[in-house]
């Protein structure tokens, strides 16, 4: 059965065409992804992305159990702020990647992947032990309303939020008369807000967040924009950059793991091992050289020899050019420069190894 | 669309002028990809069987490949298409085709292809 978001109507009505992403019928897109996708870059977009989960944890241990279950240093988020951490494994694999948003002491709020709630209350639950802390589930309870683009927060001004949280912070605020959290965070490299509200007032959100900013251009936006968007930002995505066999070093996020961090926490000695000694895999950006597209799954070749596979790709509708993510073996001569080959239809075509993300971001505020 | 084109379930289309065959893919099928982003076809002179792949076609979000609705050889190729994919998502582009192939295929070949008002049943 597949689950549906309370704006679901909605989407039916502005004649959206809907897919099932990680169970849910979801918005793909309402009229074309690559003007869904401009929309965002250069005005304001407003995505449903209320199949993602929220976790409350909380309890006097709340803190010694956040620092046992991710590698960041959770111990130095302050009230209000919000933290890009993962789920790691004994081995140091990724489990999920998540936001943690500290809301008051021994309270947190934590933003998990639609398809990993599960897995993420499973892990959870069995790492509680000698814990005192109580893990809610209130995803079936909260909307998430994510509005995206450079004017973006022209537009929750105008709504009467004066003083609008900074990046990577969270606060209670009033929109039409309804009470919710609006957080500067998002996965397009705007700036932007996403708002979390409870789900009876979330279709009337929809509709007067729509028409309030039309005067800004906005329009909704789906799940094929918000992939393409989070692709050129260079953003990973669960299930395709990121997985259980997979650890954050090897995904080229080591600037998310402290080195000072003293308490132990799940895949610790991999992780440390890795940042001090190498990786064997890494995550690079490629720009296909030619008009072809890589795709999820397809290989990565060097010199004849198969070096890894993609693991997102696509158009880079800003760009212009085709864009890619891959996992390849940590060679010393292949950096930043270097031409490699990717299989597509038994053919081998050119790629260059370019910075991440290939979009400039826009979402510091 | 042209009321005595043929189509296939797969959502190619045939239509016969002066013994070419023009191949394509439907206004349904366009709908459905979404923006179409890169079109790969065969070079000019290239023999085909019935069913057998001879393009690809790809979406923002996937890659789709294009199937012979009847056998034949190809005699002409729509290089609008290929240097500019985002024309076959322009309502008032009207040269859509892919392929223009000659065919010495026998009626068995046509069994299975739809008429066009049997083809809009289809799809509704």
């Amino acid at each position: 059965m597949t689950k549906q978001t309370f704006l679901h109507d909605k989407h039916i009505a502005l004649g959206a065409r809907m897919v099932d992403f990680a169970g849910w019928d979801m918005p793909v897109q309402y009229s074309s992804i690559i003007e869904e996708h401009k929309t965002v870059r250069e005005k304001v977009g407003l995505f449903d992305v209320s199949h993602m989960g929220e976790l409350i944890i909380k309890g006097e241990d709340a803190l010694p159990f956040l620092n046992k279950i991710v590698p960041q240093d959770i111990s130095k988020l302050v009230n209000l702020k919000a933290i890009y951490c993962q789920l790691t494994n004994k081995k140091g694999g990724i489990i999920d990647d998540l936001i943690i948003y500290k809301l008051e002491d021994e309270k947190y709020l934590v933003i998990v992947n639609a398809s990993r709630i599960d897995e993420d209350l499973n892990w959870m639950v069995r790492n509680k032990i000698g814990f005192n802390v109580e893990i809610i589930n209130e995803s079936h309870n909260f909307s998430l309303l994510a509005v995206q683009g450079p004017k973006a927060c022209d537009l929750i001004k105008s709504l009467g939020v004066e003083d609008l949280p900074s990046f990577f912070t969270i606060k209670r605020g009033t929109l039409f008369n309804i009470n919710l959290w609006i957080s500067r965070t998002g996965y397009t490299g705007e700036d932007g807000v996403e708002i979390l509200v409870r789900n009876e007032f979330s279709e009337y959100l929809w509709d007067k967040l729509l028409d309030a900013g039309q005067t800004f251009g906005i329009k909704p936006i789906g799940l094929g924009a918000r992939d393409t968007l989070r692709l050129e930002a260079a953003l990973h995505l669960y299930g395709n950059d990121l997985d259980e066999s997979t650890t954050p070093v090897e995904a080229g996020l080591a600037w998310s793991i402290p080195r000072t961090k003293t308490e132990d926490y799940n895949g610790k000695s991999v992780i440390i091992n890795q940042l001090e000694n190498g990786v064997q895999k890494k995550l690079i950006g490629l720009k296909m050289l030619d008009r072809n597209i890589a795709r999820h799954g397809y290989d990565v070749y060097y010199n004849d020899e198969k070096i890894g596979t993609i693991t997102s790709g696509g158009i880079s509708p800003i760009r212009g050019d085709n864009i890619a993510l891959a996992y390849i073996k940590n060679l010393d001569n292949l950096a930043v420069g270097s031409t490699i080959q990717v299989m597509i239809r038994e053919k081998l075509h050119n790629a260059e190894i370019v910075k991440r993300p290939f979009v400039k971001k826009n979402n510091k505020g | 669309m042209n009321e005595s084109m043929l189509c296939t379930k797969t959502h190619e289309y045939l239509l016969e002028q002066n013994g070419i065959y023009e191949i394509g893919i439907t206004d349904y099928a366009i709908q459905q990809l979404g923006d179409i982003v890169f079109v790969e076809l065969p070079e000019v002179g290239t023999e085909f069987e019935k069913n057998e792949a001879f393009a690809t076609i790809e979406s923002v979000k996937a890659a789709s490949e294009i199937y012979m609705p009847i056998s034949g050889k190809v005699v002409e190729i729509n290089e609008q298409i290929v240097n500019s994919p985002e024309l076959l998502n322009d309502e008032t582009f009207e040269e859509k085709w892919f392929i223009k192939i000659e065919s010495s295929a026998d009626q068995v070949e046509f069994a299975d292809l739809l008429d066009y008002s049997d083809y809009k049943e289809e799809i509704e």
